[in-house]
C-alpha cells in the first residue's frame, strides 16, 4: 500500500500536471516539490531517480519500499500506486 | 465495464481527438477518448502557439489544449487515463485491450498523434534525463545559465530554441542540411544573439563525463567538430504512435502512419483516423482540428448507417 507520494516538477511541465491529474482521480495525496522554486533538492532528484529531468514521481509504500518513475508513464505509475 | 458497448472510442487526446469529441458529443454520440500521455499532444507541451486561428495574440500551447478539454468535457465527453495495447475486431464490433482491461465499441478513431523522434547516435540513450531531453517546456529551466546544443532545423527544434534562451546563456544549433522553419521563426532565430546555427552539421556521438553530457561531437563539410555543452535538447521530426496496431488489420503506409479514404475512414470498417498520426496529414494543430471535426461527421454517417442496417436485420428475422 502507498505510504506517501512526491512528485518533482517545474513550473512550464505539461507531464506534471498529467501525472497529478491521474493522481487525483485516484484519490490519492501527494507532495508536490518544485525544483524551481526548489533549486537545492534538485540533487535528492537526480540521487533518487539517476535522472534530472521531470516529472520525476516517487512512491513510498508502507514497507518503506520505493518504486520511482521517470516521466509521465503510466505502464508503470498504475501499478505502483495500487 | 466489460459488457458496455460504446458507440466511439477515441484513441488519443489531442487536437484531432478533442475536436471530434466536441462534434460527436453534442450529436449525444457516447465518446469516451482514451489517452496515455499529455491531454492536447504535442500541442501541450508546446512553448507557443502562433498560428491557430483565433488567437490574435498567440498563446501557450498549454492553454489551447486545455480549453479545447474543457469545451470537450463540457458536451459529456470522457478521457479515460489510459492506454489501448492492441486492437482488434469481434464480429461488427472493434476491442481495445487497455492497461484496465478490454473496451468494446461500434466505432473507433484513431488520433494518437506522433512522438518526437530520437536521433540514434551513441550517447544519447546513455544520458537521457542526464543531459539528453526532448521536452524543452519540462526540462529547460534545469539549464539556467548554461549552454546548450540544439538538434534538428524544423519548426520545433527553432520554436523551442527559442524558448531555450530563457534559461540558458548560449545554445549552439546543429542543423544537418538547412533550417526547414517558417519564414517568421527564422526572422526570430536570426534576430536572437544567444543562438548560434551551425548548418550541414550532424550530430554524430553525445559524449559525457561522470554521469554527465559534456560535449556533442558531430561533422561539418566533412570535418569533425565538437561542441562542449551541459546539455542537448533533442528535435529531428516525429514518428507516429501506431506501435499498438502491430497485429491488426489496419493499413499503414510505409513510415508506419496510418491510411485512410477521403472519408478519413482506414480499410477497416468502423475505425477513422485523423491528425498527425494519418498517412499524409500535414502535422499542424489547425489541420489536426479540422480532421477531427470531419472524422466525427463521417463517424456520425456510419453509426446511423449500421442502425438502419441492424434494424433491417432484426426486422427480417422477427418481421415488422
Amino acid at each position: 500500500m502507498v505510504k506517501n507520494i512526491t512528485i518533482f516538477t517545474t513550473n512550464t511541465c505539461t507531464y506534471c500536471g498529467m501525472v497529478k491529474r491521474f493522481l487525483d482521480i485516484k484519490g490519492l495525496k501527494y507532495e508536490v516539490v518544485n525544483l524551481e522554486e526548489n533549486p537545492e533538492r534538485q540533487a535528492e532528484a537526480l540521487s533518487v531517480s539517476g535522472a534530472l529531468t521531470v516529472p520525476i514521481t516517487v512512491v513510498t509504500k508502507t514497507d518503506d519500499s520505493q518504486q520511482v518513475v521517470i516521466g509521465y508513464n503510466l505502464s508503470q505509475l498504475a501499478p505502483a500506486v495500487v | 465495464m466489460a459488457d458496455q458497448v460504446h458507440e466511439l472510442v477515441i484513441i488519443g487526446a489531442g487536437p484531432a481527438a478533442l475536436s471530434a469529441a466536441i462534434y460527436t458529443c453534442r450529436e449525444d454520440i457516447d465518446t469516451l477518448l482514451i489517452e496515455k500521455g499529455a491531454i492536447g499532444g504535442l500541442a501541450a507541451v508546446t512553448d507557443w502557439v502562433d498560428n491557430y486561428p483565433g488567437f490574435e495574440d498567440g498563446l501557450e500551447g498549454l492553454k489551447l489544449s486545455e480549453s479545447m478539454r474543457k469545451q470537450a468535457e463540457r458536451f459529456g465527453a470522457k478521457i479515460d487515463l489510459n492506454e489501448v495495447t492492441k486492437l482488434s475486431k469481434e464480429g461488427d464490433l472493434i476491442v481495445l485491450d487497455t492497461l484496465t482491461g478490454p473496451i468494446k465499441t461500434k466505432a473507433v478513431l484513431i488520433a494518437t498523434g506522433s512522438e518526437y523522434r530520437k536521433i540514434g547516435v551513441p550517447g544519447e540513450e546513455e544520458f537521457y534525463g542526464r543531459g539528453v531531453h526532448y521536452c524543452a517546456t519540462c526540462d529547460g529551466a534545469f539549464y539556467r545559465d548554461k549552454k546548450l546544443v540544439v538538434v534538428g532545423g524544423g519548426n520545433s527544434a527553432v520554436q523551442e530554441g527559442l524558448f531555450l534562451t530563457k534559461f540558458a546563456t548560449h545554445i549552439d544549433m546543429l542543423v544537418r542540411s538547412t533550417i526547414r522553419a517558417s519564414d517568421i521563426l527564422q526572422k526570430e532565430l536570426a534576430e536572437n544573439k544567444k543562438i548560434t546555427v551551425h548548418l550541414n552539421t550532424s550530430t554524430d556521438e553525445i559524449v559525457g563525463k561522470d554521469g554527465k553530457v559534456t560535449k556533442v561531437i558531430g561533422t561539418h563539410n566533412g570535418k569533425k567538430v565538437e561542441y562542449q555543452t551541459d546539455g542537448v535538447f533533442v528535435f529531428v521530426g516525429l514518428d507516429p504512435n501506431t506501435k499498438f496496431l502491430a497485429g491488426s488489420d489496419v493499413e499503414l503506409d510505409e513510415r508506419g502512419f496510418v491510411k485512410s479514404d477521403s472519408r478519413l475512414m482506414t480499410n477497416v470498417p468502423g475505425i477513422f483516423v485523423a491528425g498527425d498520426v494519418r498517412s499524409g496529414a500535414t502535422l499542424q494543430i489547425a489541420s489536426a482540428t479540422g480532421e477531427g471535426a470531419t472524422a466525427a461527421l463521417m463517424i456520425r454517417e456510419y453509426l446511423e448507417d449500421h442502425a438502419k442496417i441492424s434494424k433491417a436485420k432484426v426486422v427480417s428475422l422477427y418481421g415488422t
